[in-house]
C-alpha cells in the first residue's frame, strides 16, 4: 500500500508547553484512521498540523501526497487536497447553504459557477439535505449544519478528510445522522483521519486506531487490538473510564 | 443685562482699529473711541473678541450691545440694525505682492482675488466680478489668513478697506497697496434696532467732533488730521433706513426676504458640502480599510507604522491639520486648492477612525471562520473578500455610519480655508444681509441631511442589540 501522509519526528511547542512529542506516523491511501484519547492529549493539534492550521516545530516534517507541508506557495495546493470538518462546523453564516459549498470550488480551484452549483446540489443530495439549499446556516439544526460542513469539504474532491471531533458539539439525538454520513464515506476510498470520542463508531469504521496521551502515541493498532487486546495500561484505563459513561 | 457695562464686540486683529499690543492689551482707533465714549457716559466698556461676520448676529441677539470693527454702513445692513453717525471715510483698496505684475484691477482678469467674508470688499468684489473678469473670489476669515495666501501665491490680490491695508503694509516691504477703489464707504458703530443707547453714543460722537478730540485720535493713529470735509470732522445725521422692518423674533431669525435673496447661495454651498462629504467618505473608507488590514496583517515594522499613523491622526484636531495642510504645505512646495486641502485632511483623519472600526469588526469574527477559509484552500485575498469582510462590515455598520456623519459635519471646518461650502455661504450671506436667517437656514439644511442618518443608525443599533440578547 502507498503511504499518503507521513509524519517524521513531529513536535509542537506552545512556549514551554509541549503539545506533541516526536510523532512518527504513516497513513496509507484509503485508510480510515481514528484518533482517541483524553482531552488535551494532542489529538486535534496533530490533525491541525497536517493542513498547517498549526505550525509544527522545525525539527520535524510532514509530507502529504509527496509535498512537504510548510508555509509558502505549495500550501494552497495541499489544502485543496485535504478537507477538514470542524467541531463547531464553522459554516459561513452570511452565505446560503448552497453558497457555502460552492465557495471552495469557485475560489480555490476556479471552477465555473454553474459547475460548482451542480457539484453542490449533488453533495447536498448525498448528505440528505438537498431541500435546505437556499437556507442560511442558522436556520438548520446542528446535525444538518455538520452535514453541510462535510459536503463543503467534499466539494473540493479531497484525497484526505480530517475530522476534528465532528460530533462533540451535537445534541445526542443528532450524532448518528452525522456518523452515518461519515460511515458512508469510508466505503468511497477517501482517506480519513477522525478525532473522536465515539468508541463504538471508531471500532466500526476504522481500519486503524491510535491512542494518544500527553502528546505521544501511546498505542496503535487495529480496532480489535486496541479495544479488545490492549497491551498498555494507560489505554486500558482510558477505555475503561470512557465506556463506563 | 448689566446696566453699568456696555458690552462691545470687536474683531480683534483689525489694524489699526482694534488689535493687541505686545502685552495683549486691546488698542486701536476704535478702542480709544469707545473708551472715550464709555468715560463720557460713565459706563464701563467690556470688549469681547468676535470675528467680523459674527458681529451681526451678536448684535441682533443682544449678546453684545454694540459692535465696532470698521463696519461700513450699507442700505442692506440698515434694514436689520442701527448705526451711529459715521466717523471715518473709507475706500477699498487692492493689495498685491510688491514684485507682482498686477498694477490695477484690470490686470486681475482670470485671476483669483481674496476678500474678508461678508465685508465691504466682499460686497464690492461680488458686484464687480463680471466687470473685471475675476476667475474666483475667495473668502477668508480675517486679514491674517488672507495675507498668508497672498504671500503663498494662491491668490493674486486682496481687496479690503484702504486704511487697514495702508497701516498693515507700511512695515511689510513685500506687500503694497497698488490701487484705491472708490466706494465712498463710511465707518460707524453698529447696534441693535430700537436701542436707545445708539442716541447716547451718537451724541458723544457729535461732541467729540465738535471739540476736536476725534480728530486728535485721527492724528494719533494716522499721523495727520482728517480732511475738513470728512465725516471725522463734520457732525452728521444718524443714518436711517427707508425700509421699516418690524422687529419681532421671527422676522429677525427667519426673514422671508433675506431667505429668498440668499437661498441660491446656500444651495451652491450645499452642493459643495455634499461633494466634499461624499468624496471624503468614499476615499476615507477605502483608506481606512487598507490601513486596518496593514495594521492587522503586515510584518511587525509596517504594522507599527500603521499603528502610529492611526494614533497620531486620531489625536490631531482636524482644524489644526487643515490649517497646516493649507497654509504650511505651500512652503514645502505642495499647493492644494481649498477643496483638495479639505478633502485630503478629512480623508487622512477619518481614515484613521475608519481603520479602527474595521479592525474591531475583523477582530470580532471567530477564529473558526479564518480556519475554515484556510482549510478550503482560499487565498488570503479571497478569505478576506468572500468570508471575513462581509461579516465584519455588517457588524460595524452602525459605527461606520456614525463616522460618516462626523465627516459630513466636519466639512463645515473647510470654511476656514476659504472653501465656499454651506457654512461659508451662510456666514457670507448673513454678513451681507446683516441678518442671521441664512445661518438658521443652513442649520436646518444640515439637520435635514444628518438627522435621518442618525435615526437610521439608532434603529440599526437597537436591532443589533436585541439580536445579541436573543
Amino acid at each position: 500500500m502507498k503511504s499518503l501522509i507521513e509524519l517524521k519526528n513531529v513536535s509542537k511547542h506552545y512556549g514551554d508547553f509541549c503539545a506533541l512529542r516526536d510523532i512518527n506516523l504513516e497513513i496509507y491511501e484509503g485508510e480510515v484512521l481514528c484518533i482517541i484519547g483524553p482531552s488535551g492529549s494532542g489529538k486535534s493539534t496533530l490533525i491541525r498540523c497536517i493542513n498547517y492550521l498549526e505550525k509544527y516545530d522545525n525539527s520535524g516534517e510532514i509530507i502529504v501526497n509527496g509535498n512537504l507541508v510548510k508555509k509558502g506557495r505549495s500550501l494552497k495546493n495541499i489544502r485543496t487536497e485535504v478537507g477538514m470538518v470542524f467541531q463547531n462546523f464553522n459554516l459561513f453564516p452570511h452565505l446560503t447553504i448552497l453558497r457555502n459549498i460552492m465557495l471552495g470550488p469557485m475560489r480555490a480551484t476556479k471552477i465555473s459557477q454553474n459547475k460548482a452549483k451542480n457539484i453542490a446540489y449533488d453533495l447536498l443530495e448525498k448528505v440528505g439535505i438537498k431541500d435546505q439549499a437556499d437556507k442560511y446556516p442558522y436556520q438548520l439544526s446542528g446535525g444538518q449544519q455538520q452535514r453541510v460542513a462535510i459536503a463543503r469539504a467534499l466539494a473540493m474532491k479531497p484525497k484526505i478528510i480530517l475530522f476534528d471531533e465532528p460530533t462533540s458539539s451535537l445534541d445526542p439525538e443528532m450524532v448518528s445522522e452525522v456518523l452515518d454520513v461519515i460511515k458512508s464515506l469510508a466505503n468511497t476510498g477517501v482517506t480519513m483521519i477522525i478525532v473522536t470520542h465515539e468508541m463504538a463508531f471508531a471500532r466500526q469504521v476504522a481500519d486503524n486506531i491510535i491512542f494518544m496521551d500527553d502528546g505521544i502515541i501511546v498505542e496503535s493498532g487495529t480496532p480489535k487490538q486496541i479495544f479488545d487486546n490492549s497491551r498498555v495500561q494507560r489505554t486500558q484505563t482510558f477505555l475503561k473510564s470512557i465506556l463506563k459513561e | 443685562m448689566d446696566d453699568d457695562n456696555i458690552i462691545v464686540g470687536a474683531n480683534i486683529g483689525n489694524v489699526p482699529w482694534e488689535f493687541q499690543d505686545k502685552d495683549g492689551t486691546y488698542i486701536g482707533f476704535e478702542i480709544d473711541l469707545i473708551n472715550h465714549i464709555g468715560s463720557e457716559l460713565k459706563r464701563k466698556i467690556n470688549i469681547v473678541n468676535i470675528p467680523f461676520n459674527g458681529l451681526f448676529a451678536a448684535v441682533q441677539s443682544g449678546r453684545i450691545d454694540l459692535a465696532i470693527s470698521s463696519i461700513t454702513i450699507t442700505e442692506k445692513r440698515l434694514e436689520s440694525v442701527s448705526f451711529t453717525q459715521p466717523y471715518f471715510d473709507s475706500d477699498q483698496s487692492l493689495t498685491v505682492l510688491n514684485n507682482s505684475k498686477i498694477k490695477n484691477l484690470y490686470d486681475l482678469e482670470g485671476k483669483i482675488v481674496s476678500v474678508d467674508t461678508g465685508s465691504t470688499g466682499d460686497i464690492w468684489a461680488t458686484a464687480n466680478k463680471e466687470k473685471y473678469k475675476f476667475a474666483e473670489i475667495r473668502r477668508y476669515e480675517g486679514l491674517v489668513p488672507a495675507m498668508l495666501d497672498l504671500v503663498i501665491g494662491r491668490v493674486a490680490g486682496y481687496i479690503s478697506d484702504i486704511p487697514a491695508l495702508l497701516y498693515y503694509t507700511k512695515d511689510k516691504p513685500n506687500l503694497k497697496v497698488t490701487e484705491k477703489i472708490s466706494t465712498g464707504g463710511n465707518y460707524s458703530m453698529m447696534l441693535r434696532k430700537n436701542n436707545d443707547l445708539v442716541i447716547e453714543v451718537n451724541d458723544v460722537i457729535s461732541e467729540m467732533k465738535q471739540n476736536g478730540s476725534l480728530n486728535n485720535l485721527h492724528k494719533k493713529w494716522f499721523g495727520k488730521f482728517a480732511d475738513p470735509n470728512s465725516s471725522t470732522y463734520k457732525v452728521m445725521e444718524m443714518p436711517a433706513s427707508d425700509v421699516k422692518l418690524s422687529l419681532n423674533l421671527s422676522e429677525t431669525f427667519f426673514n422671508k426676504q433675506v431667505f429668498l435673496d440668499t437661498y441660491p447661495m446656500l444651495i451652491k454651498g450645499f452642493y459643495i458640502t455634499i461633494q466634499l462629504g461624499l468624496i471624503s467618505i468614499v476615499l476615507g473608507l477605502i483608506w481606512g480599510l487598507f490601513l486596518s488590514l496593514i495594521r492587522l496583517y503586515s510584518p511587525i515594522f509596517i504594522k507599527m507604522l500603521a499603528k502610529a499613523y492611526i494614533n497620531i491622526f486620531r489625536s490631531i484636531p482636524l482644524l489644526v491639520l487643515l490649517v497646516i495642510v493649507f497654509y504650511a504645505f505651500p512652503f514645502v512646495g505642495i499647493r492644494l486648492s481649498p477643496f483638495n486641502a479639505a478633502a485630503f485632511s478629512l480623508v487622512v483623519v477619518s481614515g484613521a477612525y475608519f481603520a479602527e472600526i474595521f479592525r474591531s469588526g475583523i477582530e470580532a469574527i471567530p477564529k473558526g471562520q479564518f480556519e475554515a477559509a484556510k482549510a478550503l484552500g482560499l487565498s488570503r485575498y479571497h478569505a478576506m473578500i468572500d468570508v471575513i469582510l462581509p461579516q465584519a462590515i455588517k457588524i460595524v455598520v452602525p459605527p461606520l455610519t456614525n463616522n460618516c456623519i462626523n465627516v459630513l459635519k466636519d466639512t463645515a471646518l473647510a470654511s476656514i480655508v476659504a472653501l465656499p461650502d454651506l457654512l461659508k455661504q451662510a456666514t457670507q450671506a448673513q454678513a451681507i444681509a446683516a441678518n442671521p436667517t441664512p445661518l438658521i437656514v443652513s442649520a436646518i439644511i444640515y439637520l435635514a441631511l444628518l438627522l435621518p442618518m442618525i435615526l437610521w443608525v439608532a434603529r440599526l443599533e437597537k436591532k443589533y442589540n436585541s439580536r445579541g440578547q436573543s
